[in-house]
């Protein structure tokens, strides 16, 4: 059973992306030593380009379908679309970064090279777990991702609430990660295998063999409970508020999508390719929690006043969103109309546009000199109309107000809801959605209705600038322009090769 | 002209306009109103171009636009139009230009509310356009936007509280409906067809009862919030007293006509055996709204409001005629919505001029207004005779046939709505009385007429602002009467109520054809 035992010649050039940015990691770190004026802005170039060729490798590789490694690492059309949705947010990030280091806006100063460093090192995790075929490989990438996460919040490190919530964060993530090997474990032990197809194989004969062993649900139960500590499901979201609000601002724009895909590319390999056969069991309680958690998220968000936690739990809401695309697997017997998957894939994309946009905003204020309540939002519409032209598109593409990106998005969700079946999840999402209009209204509101009482905002970020333009770009006609995106997405299908 | 897409030329029109002002940033508040009647001028010509070519006698889609967007779920950019929406779509082109005109007394960021009705004006005729489900969802949350800006931005006092109400009252409703078009998309695959969103294919299928009647509900409640219907009305006399006169004339005219739209051309065509079983009750809540509306409307101190609460009684007659299911019916609910839109506009139109000189709505603190302002209480005077359906003006022509049809298909509900249209003359009647007739606050009385009650409580002081004008020695200030834009953006809409009051056959001629295609799967007969 341990087939690594073998010799095997690994076929690296599947590993093109990840190897991009493994080398552009460990380059970032050399260079930190050996050039230490290339600090700052050189790095920031090097990493864009790094993740930019990383991407370029990962186009190339569609329709690729071949493991290496004994069937440890898939190089399919899943892990192509999850390295689409990391690099595109990399890049955004590193944008969004770059002003942000050497504003004002942190007390004291941030340490450039080990961002860039850690970033890039919680983005290569990211892609492991996308292109993840074994148990092991899962919870190395997931490791990964959350290591450099927990750093990150914590970057920060004159400002005792970035401590804070990276210490919640991390005590957390900890508690996280073990209830999710402990899952994987008692897998394993029902199973005997560690490999993702082969787990499916195994659970198809249990399932024909009648009946379901409580250790499987246990198992079952577990990882999604792991799991949903990462992309902070309620209720498993503690530590998200506290994290969101007291990290650098360009980190919790990060961390609302890295560390999330990460969590759901985990969900996906884990739930929908090795547990499919158990699809009955899981998918009624991943709706459950989709529910609870879109509520929570909104309506809790309605209450902050400190846009970063609202940011927060409104990031909470859209986990719900997400978490009930994937309940929507398995309604029909052919796959290739199953969107569930497709419609997860495509709303971590819009998000990472949207979500990321909204911090960028707050953090174009900050570099201004500005807070991040919702007062000091006061009027910005007749101050810096473009500023507010651009939140605004961001929060009602959050809101799901077509024809943005996030009404596609939430679109593909109702489809896909709607076609297994779950009509009240699909009514819960419209719900959930018009609760959360209150709280990004309430925003929007802020900026153009009422009286400013702070001096104009002045100051030059051309990099958090670019970063912007691009986000509305891609909020705008990503969505009017989603059929091919949406063709990608539905390779999943072909990827996973779900035995049923 | 044939090959022109002349309906996506007149949906981005104001869209053009106002995309050139926002990448105008600099551009002085003259230019950018001068930008915004250029837009809206262009887009009214080429509806009327669109209505001189329109072709009375087929029943189907004309100047129709195909594009194919996203094949693989069924959405196609399709654009086209029929009898009703080339009707809507040309008041709507009207409304907006007169609204743009009479925008005189907006003050503050002109640019920006230039930007934001000319939008407005793009996604309302987008909502009439629009033959896929999809785009229409588009257009129909794209005017949301808008008009809460309009209405939080250049409102008056409470207008925060108003546009957020609007704002989540619409989205509640619009969201559902969203569930209803998947609903509907996933049945019409289920059945054996072609994903498609096109209105028109999946209209020809047939869906089984309870699936019909979910959807129904599902469009129903997104269209009778926006009508709005009692008991969904709740949003609009906010969202009217704080928008702007503009924002007002806009959202009575146009964005009512939205929902009666809707329920023909989705719930009359889509789930026609659900609306035939729940036309009765329908019936029994447009009465209730009918009445409601009117006995409100008697109360209410503020002209706005007034105005307000009428139009929940009048888009009353419009649900009452659409759900009597025959010829008549329909023909009433669409002269009532065309007629509205007129009436209404011109009304809040003259609110807003008495506002303007006044700075105050308040019935109370008006009187005598007709010896000061003699055109001004001429025109006021007429729209208010067409609201309360005076024969020979437009409100009476939709009513009587919406009663007419209401009485063939259900008599009760045609007796009980005859006998209602008498509060509409008991409340209009009496605010004229009250705002133009009766002696203004602090005048004194007439020696020579003991006839006339005096004034008391009349409460609202109006010389609290700074009073340019002229007082009397009274006190009562000498208001001018109407200016040259006030008189140019009302007299149109006094002139159209006249002619639908005595010649309304065009009117019916453009939309027969398409009314009697709607109504063939209730197998009723033409007039």
């Amino acid at each position: 059973m341990l087939p690594g035992l073998e010799t095997v010649n690994p076929d690296l050039a599947l590993l093109t992306p990840h190897l991009i940015i493994l080398g552009l990691a460990l380059l970032l770190l050399a260079i930190d030593v050996i050039v230490p004026r290339w600090r700052g802005a050189p790095m920031a170039y090097l990493t864009i380009i790094g993740y930019a060729a990383a991407l370029v490798a990962t186009l190339l590789m569609i329709d690729t379908n071949e493991t290496t490694f004994n069937g440890m690492f898939r190089a399919d059309d899943f892990s192509v679309f999850v390295n689409i949705i990391v690099l595109t947010a990399g890049i955004l990030s590193v944008l969004i970064s770059i002003n942000y280091m050497t504003s004002r806006a942190e007390p004291g100063s941030m340490p450039v090279p080990e961002y860039y460093t850690l970033i890039t090192f919680s983005i290569l995790g990211t892609m492991i777990v996308g292109a993840a075929g074994d148990l092991l490989i899962v919870f190395l990438g997931i490791e990964m991702t959350s290591l450099a996460a927990y750093t990150l919040t914590g970057f920060a490190r004159h400002r005792t609430t970035s401590l804070e919530g990276a210490l919640k964060y991390f005590l957390l993530g900890l508690f996280a990660s073990a209830i999710l090997v402990y899952g994987m474990a008692w897998t394993y032990g029902a199973t005997g295998t560690t490999n993702l197809t082969e787990i499916a194989t195994e659970l198809t004969a249990f399932d024909t063999a009648g009946g379901v062993e409580a250790s499987l649900l246990l198992a079952v139960l577990l990882v999604i409970i792991g799991l949903g500590f990462k992309v902070a499901a309620v209720p498993f979201h503690m530590w998200t508020p506290d994290a969101y609000q007291g990290a650098p601002t360009p980190v919790s724009a990060y961390m609302s999508v890295i560390p999330k895909t990460a969590g759901f590319a985990a969900m996906v390999r884990l739930l929908v390719q090795a547990m499919a056969p158990l699809r009955d069991e899981w998918t009624i309680i991943i709706a459950v929690l989709a529910v609870v958690t879109m509520f929570f998220g909104n309506i809790v968000a309605i209450a902050q006043t400190d846009v970063k936690r609202m940011l927060g739990y409104s990031s909470i809401g859209h986990t719900g969103y997400m978490l009930a695309a994937l309940a929507a697997f398995g309604a029909s017997s052919d796959l290739n109309d199953d969107l569930s998957v497709t419609s997860l894939l495509f709303y971590l994309l819009a998000y990472a546009f949207m979500n990321i946009g909204a911090f960028a905003v707050v953090t174009w204020l900050q570099d201004r000199g500005r807070g991040v309540d919702v007062e000091d939002f006061r009027g910005l519409a007749s101050q810096s109309p473009y500023a507010a032209v651009i939140m605004t598109i961001f929060l009602l593409s959050l809101t799901g107000l077509p024809p943005l990106v996030g009404f596609y998005a939430k679109y593909y969700v109702i489809l896909a809801t709607v076609d297994a079946d779950l009509i009240w999840l699909a009514v819960a999402i419209v719900l959930a959605s018009a609760a959360s209009a209150f709280v990004y209204l309430r925003l929007i509101a802020t900026m153009y209705f009422s009286q400013a009482e702070q001096p104009a905002p002045e100051g030059s970020t051309p990099f958090l600038g670019a970063g912007l333009i691009t986000m509305v770009a891609g909020t705008v006609l990503v969505g009017v322009f989603s059929g091919q995106v949406i063709d990608l997405a539905q390779e999943w299908v072909e990827a996973l090769t779900v035995p049923f | 002209m044939d090959n022109l897409p002349i309906l996506s030329m007149i949906t981005y029109a104001p869209l053009l306009g106002a995309l050139v002002l926002f990448f105008t940033p600099r551009v002085d508040a003259a230019t950018s109103r001068q930008v915004a009647i250029g837009a809206g001028v262009l887009a009214f010509i080429l509806s009327l171009a669109m209505l001189v070519s329109f072709d009375v006698n087929e029943s189907g889609m004309q100047f129709t636009e195909h594009i194919e967007w996203l094949p693989d779920v069924g959405v196609n950019y399709d654009f086209g139009v029929d009898g009703i929406s080339a009707v809507l779509v040309v008041l709507t082109t009207l409304l907006a230009l007169v609204g743009i005109i009479a925008s005189t007394s907006i003050t503050h960021r002109r640019r920006e509310y230039y930007i934001s009705l000319l939008l407005l004006e793009t996604g309302m005729i987008g909502v009439f356009f629009a033959l896929d489900l999809f785009l229409f969802y588009i257009f129909w949350e794209l005017m949301l936007v808008p008009m809460a800006l309009l209405i939080g931005v250049w409102g008056s006092a409470n207008r925060v509280y108003a546009a957020v109400k609007f704002f989540l009252y619409t989205l509640f409703g619009s969201l559902l409906m969203l569930v209803g078009i998947v609903a509907i998309y996933w049945e019409n695959i289920n059945l054996g067809n072609a994903p498609t969103l096109n209105i028109l294919d999946l209209a020809a299928v047939q869906y089984s009862d309870t699936l019909q009647f979910w959807v129904f509900l599902a469009f129903f409640i997104a269209f009778a919030i926006k009508v709005p219907m009692w008991p969904f009305h709740t949003w609009l006399p906010d969202a009217h007293v704080e928008a702007p006169t503009i924002g007002s004339v806009l959202l009575a005219g146009v964005l009512l006509k939205m929902g009666g739209y809707g329920l023909i051309r989705f719930n009359l065509s889509l789930t026609p055996d659900a609306a035939e079983d729940l036309a009765p009750y329908i019936m029994v809540l447009s009465l209730i709204g009918i009445i409601y509306g009117a006995l409100v409307a008697l109360v209410q101190p503020d002209m706005k409001k007034l105005v307000a609460y009428s139009s929940v009684s009048h888009m009353g007659f419009v649900t009452l005629g659409i759900f009597a299911l025959n010829m008549q019916g329909l023909y009433g609910a669409m002269i009532v919505m065309l007629s509205h839109g007129f009436v209404t506009g011109g009304l809040f139109l003259c609110v807003g001029v008495v506002y303007e000189r006044a700075h105050t709505r308040l019935i109370s603190a008006f009187g005598g207004i007709v010896s000061r302002m003699p055109v001004y209480s001429v025109l006021f005077g007429v729209l208010m005779l067409a609201s309360l359906g005076l024969p020979g003006l437009s409100g009476f022509v939709g009513e009587f046939l919406a009663l007419v049809g209401a009485f063939n298909s259900y008599r009760w509900a045609g007796v009980i709505g005859m006998f209602v249209v008498i509060l509409a003359a008991w409340y209009m009647m009496w605010m004229f009385q009250r705002v133009v007739f009766e002696r203004a606050p602090g005048e004194p009385p007439d020696p020579h007429d003991n006839a006339l009650p005096a004034v008391s409580g009349a409460s609202a002081d109006v010389h609290d602002h700074d009073d340019e004008w002229p007082v009397d020695e009274h006190g009562v200030p000498q208001w001018p009467d109407l200016n040259r834009i006030e008189l140019a953006t009302i007299l149109p809409l006094v002139l159209l109520t006249i002619v639908v009051g005595v010649w309304p056959e065009p009117f019916m001629e453009l939309m027969r054809t398409t009314l009697e295609t709607i109504l063939i799967p209730f197998g009723s007969q033409g007039v």
